[in-house]
């Protein structure tokens, strides 16, 4: 099941940013939230839908992540606050002050009946799905950096078997979970992704922005950007890194100068046959890579930076939300073992650190 | 240029101490006398932000429209004054200070914004005129003193510029630390003896006089008063050491550059430099904006709440303005990777201090940060208030030849409602 081919069925332009959705393709309904607040929910079995939004007092600032369990929504967002949405009624159903700062992604565990939320104030917490109640809190990310500013907390995700949880921060520091005993079982580190420079830019724009588990849980990649050259736009390289993270060695280093910017989602094949990286600078890419040698297998890009890809049980249908916009993409694939489709370019830099040693 | 003023006047000045009271009070009947007097022992901190900060992250906020962004307004102590969450230690802190939220200065490019920003005018072909610094460096500078009259701290390499005094003269150029925050080259070397450079400086100076007059040109001059000024020059490196101060001060200003880059500023207008400028790079937020400003107003706001209170403590609050200025603001307008690009045409500054009406906040912005609605201010005029605050006429000329250059730009005029 190797992509063999991405093309984009549908673009509708929005007026705000759009941070996070949910799609179903099968009923071709999907949801989404961004920087107006609100939660919306969009038909996109009609030529041009109309977002309808969700009724509630809900967030008072940018939303920033989403997940669906069954029929309820979970939002996240800068606000602080955890809210969840009844999809039948369009309406607020709850609302939970979960972070002192800033919410910045929000996932569940494989079978939904857990939340894992993280914020500015550095915390990740663990929350009851269906009542809300707060579960744990795990505490490890410094409230600075080295350089005594604000850390952000930006990335969480969950392995597929659902035993471990990964936390990721502005100073490229990971933390890994185990998600019975609540205990941190390991660290990575990923200096790089900070892009911190003491001469060339007193200032970060980076940190790890992205994290997925492999389906078999073993491997862990992280996703951000690299040395930044142009110190006012997104202008470093994507870059990805993966680890075996039970032995902390790193097994691939990637860094694409093509496509530049970002990188905000990884999502991993259930088959391991590749990885997707989505994200962007001004503009967006979907990189698929192969996850054994790091070749790169296919890649595109459309308008506006790419905050979340949703795809569905298929794989042959992906939901982007991006800036001002969301796309529809179909996507083809083979069974057959992956073929490189693009060849890797003096752009496009990957080191496999297990055939390199 | 017209050196009547200010220099004869201050050397009357000095010696009036030993004169009867009499004699004083005819001088200060006079009116350029008063007005020397009035600005005597005022300084000013200019707080750079290069690269140009977002108004909308800082002094005007508007969450919950489209350009908002995404963090909230607070209260401050000034009843029905909010600004952005991310400031929230000057939040308490707006007493002496006053908030301009209606600049116009319609430059949006890095080196004509700076340009215009640093002088108050635009360029001009056929004359060089000085920046902020030399002019207050020759407005507020004593002729006879012991330390640097302009100090500019520019370690960001961001839109770092020297600049040119001008035609003031190379005299009011700033001592310009770029690397190292105490100067270098000041010390004498170990193979000099204090009495061989006293010897050598008399030599080049018998020399020096020689050669003015055969040579009739400012600059001469310029060149001669600077290296009057050495040995005093020589012996302020203590103020550039800020291990000289207490740990508890240390700790109120923090551990960065620019809190020790502040308190090295405070040091200096205590021991009498009439201009510091600290830059702090890192503003030009084209690409994740939001970011951007949650580490760098952090560092804004606890540095600029150590120097006011610092100041305040030290009584010199009263007679030091400190400026948060850069060369523009940031578009209302989220870019795709979520930035703000360069923005000039509804921005904002503060003034805190000497002259100025603490708690006003001056202009106001349309409901999205698009344009000015009330009370717009250009760069002349802004200039004009700092002039103002600081007991400097605005309309102030010097002579540049035969031409008549008023201190602030062509037609501009103070802004009387943040004047004390």
């Amino acid at each position: 099941m190797i992509p063999a081919s991405l093309k984009k069925t549908n673009e509708w332009k929005s007026s705000d940013i759009v941070f996070c959705l949910e799609h179903v393709a099968e009923t071709q309904q999907a949801w989404c939230a961004g920087s107006d607040f609100h939660v919306y929910r969009y038909d996109l079995s009609v030529e041009k839908p109309e977002r309808k939004p969700f009724e509630g007092e809900g967030h008072t600032s940018y939303v920033t992540g989403m997940v669906r369990q069954d029929n309820t929504l979970i939002t996240c967002g800068y606000d602080g606050q955890l809210c969840w949405w009844s999809i039948d009624d369009q309406r607020l159903i709850r609302k939970v002050a979960a972070h002192e700062r800033w919410g910045r992604a929000i996932t569940s565990s494989p079978d939904g009946s857990t939340l894992y939320t993280i914020a500015d104030d550095m915390l990740c917490k663990v929350w009851d799905t269906s009542t809300g109640v707060l579960l744990e809190t795990l505490q490890d990310h410094a409230l600075q950096t080295p350089n005594h500013y604000p850390s952000m907390l930006y990335a969480v995700a969950v392995s597929p078997d659902g035993q471990w949880l990964a936390t990721g921060d502005r100073i490229g520091h990971t933390a890994i979970w185990s998600t019975r005993s609540f205990e941190k079982v390991a660290e990575l580190e990923t200096p790089i992704m900070y892009t911190w420079d003491p001469r060339a830019r007193r200032h970060s724009i980076g940190g790890i922005r992205s994290l997925a588990f492999s389906p078999d849980s073993s491997e862990l990649a992280i996703g951000g950007i690299g040395k930044i050259g142009n110190i006012d736009h997104l202008g470093g390289p994507a870059r990805l890194e993966v680890f075996d993270w039970q032995n902390a060695t790193q097994r691939l280093e990637i860094e694409d100068n093509k496509k530049k910017g970002l990188i905000e989602q990884i999502v991993w094949a259930p088959g391991g046959e590749w990885i997707l990286t989505a994200g962007g600078d001004n503009n967006g890419f979907l990189t698929f890579y192969n996850p054994k040698t790091g070749d790169l297998i296919h890649q595109d890009g459309q308008n506006g930076h790419i905050h979340e890809v949703s795809i569905s049980s298929n794989f042959e249908e992906l939901v982007v939300a991006a800036h001002e916009r969301l796309t529809k993409w179909t996507m083809q694939t083979t069974q057959e073992k992956p073929d490189v489709h693009e060849e890797p370019t003096k752009e496009s830099k990957a080191v496999n650190k297990a055939d390199s040693k | 240029m017209n050196l009547l003023t200010r220099r004869s006047m201050l050397k009357a000045a000095g010696t009036t101490a030993a004169a009867s009271n009499m004699a004083a009070v005819e001088l200060l009947s006079q009116p350029a006398m008063a007005s020397e007097l009035a600005r005597s022992g005022k300084n000013v901190i200019l707080l750079w932000l290069a690269g140009g900060a977002s108004q909308l992250e800082t002094w005007d906020p508007k969450p919950g429209r489209p350009t908002g962004g995404p963090f909230a307004k607070i209260q401050t102590s000034i009843p029905g004054v909010e600004i952005s969450e991310l400031l929230p230690k000057m939040s308490t802190r707006l007493n002496e200070t006053a908030i301009i939220r209606s600049l116009n200065t319609r430059i949006a490019d890095h080196g004509q914004g700076y340009f215009l920003m640093d002088r108050g005018r635009r360029a001009e072909p056929g004359i060089e005129y000085p920046h902020l610094g030399a002019i207050l460096a020759h407005e507020l500078g004593q002729i006879d003193s012991k330390v640097p009259d302009y100090v500019s701290m520019y370690t960001s390499t961001e839109g770092r510029k020297q600049g040119s005094a001008g035609f003031l003269g190379a005299r009011y150029n700033p001592m310009f630390l770029t690397d190292k925050m105490i100067p270098e080259d000041i010390q004498l070397p170990d193979s000099i003896s204090d009495s061989d450079h006293r010897d050598r400086a008399a030599l080049r100076k018998i020399l020096s006089q020689r050669f003015a007059k055969s040579t009739q040109h400012t600059s001469v001059g310029s060149h001669e008063n600077a290296y009057e000024r050495v040995r005093g020059l020589m012996a302020s490196d203590y103020l550039f050491d800020v291990n000289r101060e207490p740990t508890a001060m240390r700790d109120s200003y923090g551990p960065t550059q620019f809190g020790e880059q502040c308190l090295i500023a405070r040091r200096l207008v205590e021991a009498g430099v009439p201009f510091v400028k600290v830059a702090r790079a890192w503003w030009d937020s084209h690409g994740q904006n939001f970011e951007t400003h949650r580490e760098l107003c952090a560092d804004l706001d606890h540095c600029m709440s150590a120097l006011l209170d610092d100041l305040r403590q030290r009584g010199l609050l009263e007679t030091t303005l400190v400026i948060t200025l850069g060369e523009f603001g940031r578009t209302p307008k989220i870019n795709g990777s979520l930035g703000r690009d360069h923005f000039a045409n509804a921005w904002s500054c503060t003034l805190s201090g000497c002259g100025i009406r603490g708690g006003t906040v001056f202009g106001k912005t349309d409901q999205d940060g698009q344009t000015v609605a009330e009370g717009e201010m250009n760069a002349g005029d802004l200039f004009a208030t700092i002039f103002s605050a600081l007991g400097i006429s605005p309309h102030k000329e010097y002579m540049v030849g035969s031409r008549p250059i008023p201190i602030a730009d062509f037609g501009s005029e103070p802004c009387s409602e943040v004047l004390s």
